[in-house]
């Protein structure tokens, strides 16, 4: 891109063709003020604050929106245009309820930093007073109408970044309000995922979200600590407010992050609402029905004194979370499989794990990265879900898919025994009857798309199955079938979004990857496909933690470890398994039902929020977990209670292990480098 | 020299902006030494006499409020609006948001904590209500603007200082807040 150079200021400054003035203002530290301007947002100039002065040029012009071109001379802080920002102020501030004497957004508002750094001591214009809607009828998020400046920020963040365009604009000039759908209250809107991205970018006191106002201000904070949300695969990264030790307000980072900064409804609300939860504060002893409180000592002793004789006998477990950081992880090996020799190890999604590991390991041992960073959804030109449900299993992910659709024009195809969970924006909507049809389906598809790839998309070479077949076989109409594969024969960059169920036919996943390798869905980091694993730190128990085989439930157990993060509610068949032991230790820090009911002993754990480690995503990261609030009381960390269990048992726990991220998401070869597989080879 | 003779008044408002201008503390001996006032809900007289200075805190909403920000205008050279009341109008302007009637309706009669078996809105021995409470500036000149909800103590003994000091100041942006 040709270099330019402006003149801002009298300061000579640098920048591309195609950038706006604002960005070359603000990569050479320029200040121009902006109100509906946020860096990640499509710009749109509408407030007027970020007006400068171009010589040569008669008009004012949005610095926001003007491409800037070499040889301008700007000026931004002229007389001029301080008075002509003041009176767009003052006008904004006439034109609805902009007191800041009884808004909850007072000291944390833009419109009213901007108003005091222009000196506005007063309103030249006379008040509207005209009365909008203060809607409350959604849970969680409040729009109050008459606070609105009308920047349009809600409106762009919900359509460029969460992809769901439930805000739009109703109405003209001064009556011109935010709407939900098409002039629904938010409240009975049917497309808001509840995700709060709208109040996270509003600048004024307008979209607020009920649990965080009148918690802090945002500069009123004691610390704003950048960790992982544990939640989903996704690992979002979050910003959580801290105020005399609460946590008040947790945040998605920046909109300029592939993920647009935003967070899900279970980012946003289940982890402030977590820290509000009862805690188990001390080691507990069931005594009957009850519990008493012990001393670390005693519950150490006790679990020490059940575990040995257990272990001996061959009938000991350990179920860990895959909430659990990486160190965490190494630290569960380090006594569970390296000290005491142990076999029986697992995490609770275990079973979905070893569908995606088996499924993906022909393509390991070929050297490939068989999965791309998710956000790589967003540079795809044709989106495959197979039997995914994204807006429940990872909504962000659900996000991209959306965005991707909707503003990048990719085609969105879906594959699966389930209806769309895209309905409205679904290209191709493939229902096979069964999951067995729907595998099929992929599996025939990926032997039709590689005979089309192969001759150069010209006509399908007489393969091992017909397109006719195909549709008899799964179960779909042909045109259907056809459909398809003129779309995967025809995109440059599919992407492939697996579902966790898929998982539950190991056969399936490698055929899914087949597909993608027919479909040449190559990525820089490796395949083109996602698989929706289960939490924050899915992938890194992996190498660590899972079990080769599931054991769970198999067998009548003297004792199981269980550790959880009482975030994520555990399955039935784990809890049944768990109930049928004859002595269990559950470590968590929540009193979460019903899995402390089953527990003989409980230790209490560090919460999310008060530990710190590593998690690997699948955005492809390896994203780092911070202390937000320190723990308090009797809480101990893991590898102190550890220390002193391995001492009670005798044993010698082994060398914590570097993370296995590195090992996962090395690629040794070029994804275009991968082959199919055959499925028959799997099988047998 | 003889003292700078000063005239406050509270309209509509709570007494947030005299209390913030007592929060000066000690400084007010000081201040005293230079200036005289001659009316203010902490002095005791009946009528505005003449001042240099006159300090109108709160909004306009009823004709007796009007007549003294009229009269304060009259009797003073330099009128400074304090709060966010005198100013922007205030909370005092959550009424404007729907009629006059409303207003007297909830207040005499449908507020859940009023027992007012007979029905009376009082009209004839009390100020009548303006359509709506406005800033002072739109009735009369203002000459110094604090805004503040109320002004911190210490941006209200500056203005003060600077109108002893012979200028008529501009709150700057550092000592501007509206909460």
């Amino acid at each position: 891109m040709k270099d330019i150079t402006l003149t801002i200021d009298g300061k000579a400054c640098k920048g591309a063709e195609g950038n706006t003035i604002l960005e070359v203002a603000r990569r050479n530290d320029v200040y121009i003020p902006t109100l509906c301007f946020l860096e990640g947002l499509t710009p749109i100039g509408s407030c007027r604050m970020c007006v400068v002065e171009v010589e040569k040029n008669p008009k004012m012009l949005t610095a926001c929106t003007t491409p800037a071109q070499d040889g301008m001379v700007v000026h931004t802080q002229t007389e001029k245009l301080r008075e002509y920002r003041r009176q767009m102020l003052e006008l904004i501030f006439a034109g609805r309820n902009h007191f800041c004497m009884y808004c909850s957004q007072s000291g944390d508002c833009e419109l009213q930093d901007l108003a005091i750094e222009h000196g506005m001591d007063s309103v030249r214009y006379p008040f509207l007073y005209a009365a909008f809607d203060n809607d409350a009828t959604h849970r969680d998020i409040q729009v109050d109408h008459n606070r609105c400046i009308l920047c349009l920020r809600c409106i762009r963040v919900c359509a460029e970044k969460v992809g769901t365009h439930t805000l739009d604009l109703q109405k003209r000039g001064w009556n011109a309000t935010i709407v939900a759908d098409l002039g629904r209250r938010l409240g009975e809107s049917s497309t808001c995922t509840t995700c709060g991205a709208c109040a996270q970018v509003c600048p004024t006191g307008t979209i607020t979200l009920r649990e965080f106002a009148y918690r802090g201000r945002r500069k009123d904070c004691d610390d704003a600590v950048e960790s992982v949300c544990p939640l989903c695969s996704v690992g979002c990264r979050i910003k959580a407010y801290v105020r005399t030790g609460s946590i008040v307000r947790v945040e998605g980072t920046s909109v300029t992050e592939p993920d647009g900064g935003q967070l899900c409804k279970k980012g946003r609300w289940t982890l402030p609402r977590s820290a509000e939860r009862e805690r188990i504060s001390v080691p507990m002893i069931r005594e009957g029905s009850h519990y008493r409180e012990a001393s670390w000592e005693e519950a150490l002793e006790l679990v020490a004194e059940n575990f040995g004789k257990a272990h001996q006998a061959d009938s000991s477990g350990a179920l860990v979370s895959s909430l659990c950081t990486d160190e965490e992880l190494a630290l569960f090996v380090s006594l569970f499989k390296d000290g005491l020799g142990m076999e029986r190890l697992d995490t609770f999604d275990g079973d979905v794990l070893r569908g995606f590991v088996k499924g993906f390991e022909p393509f390991r041992e070929q050297g490939i990265r068989p999965f791309t960073a998710a956000h790589n959804i967003l540079n795809s030109d044709c989106i495959v879900n197979l039997s995914a449900d994204p807006d429940e299993e990872a909504p962000v992910i659900a996000s991209y898919m959306r965005v991707g659709t909707l503003k990048n024009g990719a085609t969105l195809l879906n594959l699966s025994c389930r209806t769309s969970p895209f309905a409205d924006i679904t290209d191709i909507d493939a229902v096979c009857p069964t999951p067995g049809q729907s595998a099929a389906l992929v599996e025939g598809l990926a032997e039709l798309v590689a005979g089309l790839k192969a001759s150069g998309g010209k006509a399908l070479e007489e393969g091992k199955i017909s397109v006719g077949e195909l549709a008899g076989k799964a179960g779909i109409p042909e045109e259907t079938v056809e459909g398809i594969l003129e779309k995967l024969a025809g995109s440059q960059r599919p992407v492939f979004v697996l579902g966790g169920c898929l998982s539950r036919d190991p056969v399936a996943v490698t055929s899914a990857v087949n597909l993608a390798i027919a479909s040449r869905a190559f990525f820089e980091d490796g395949m083109g496909v996602v698989p929706l694993v289960v939490s924050g730190n899915s992938l890194g128990t992996i190498n660590t933690v899972l079990a080769r085989e599931p054991w769970l439930g198999r067998e009548k157990l003297d004792f199981l470890y269980v550790y959880s993060t009482g975030l994520v509610p555990e399955d039935e068949e784990s809890l049944s398994a768990i109930s049928g032991t004859k002595f269990v230790v559950v470590h968590c820090p929540f009193w979460a039902q019903p899995l402390v009911n089953l527990a003989d002993v409980l230790l209490p754990a560090p919460a999310w929020f008060e530990r710190s480690g590593h998690y690997c995503t699948i955005e492809g990261e390896r994203r780092r977990l911070n202390v937000v609030v320190p723990p308090k009381g009797e809480i101990r960390g893991l590898s102190s209670i550890l220390k002193d269990l391995s001492a009670g048992l005798g044993v010698e726990p082994g060398k914590p292990k570097e993370s296995p991220c590195g090992n996962l998401f090395a690629s040794e070869k070029p994804p275009a480098d991968a082959r199919m597989v055959s499925l028959e080879e799997v099988r047998n | 020299m003889s003292k700078v003779k000063v005239a406050t008044v509270w309209l509509e408002a709570c007494a947030g902006c005299h209390m913030s201008f007592l929060d000066i503390d000690e400084r007010i001996v000081e201040l005293l030494e230079k200036v005289e006032i001659v009316y203010s809900p902490i002095v005791d007289s009946k009528e505005i006499p003449k001042a240099t200075v006159g300090v109108i805190d709160g909004a306009l909403g009823n004709d007796e409020e009007l007549h003294l920000a009229r009269k304060m205008r009259k009797q003073c050279d330099i009128i400074v609006a304090w709060g966010d009341c005198a100013v922007f109008g205030g909370i005092n302007c959550m009424r404007n948001f729907s009629d006059r009637q409303c207003a007297l309706k909830e207040a005499y009669l449908d507020s859940p904590s009023t027992v007012n078996p007979e029905g009376i809105i009082p009209h004839d021995d009390i100020p009548q209500l303006l359509p709506q409470a406005i800033p002072v500036d739109h009735e009369v000149k203002v000459d110094v603007y604090v805004p503040g909800c109320p002004p911190d103590a210490d941006t209200i003994l500056w203005v003060f200082q600077e109108l002893l000091e012979g200028r008529i100041p501009k709150v700057p942006s550092e000592k501007i807040r509206y909460d």
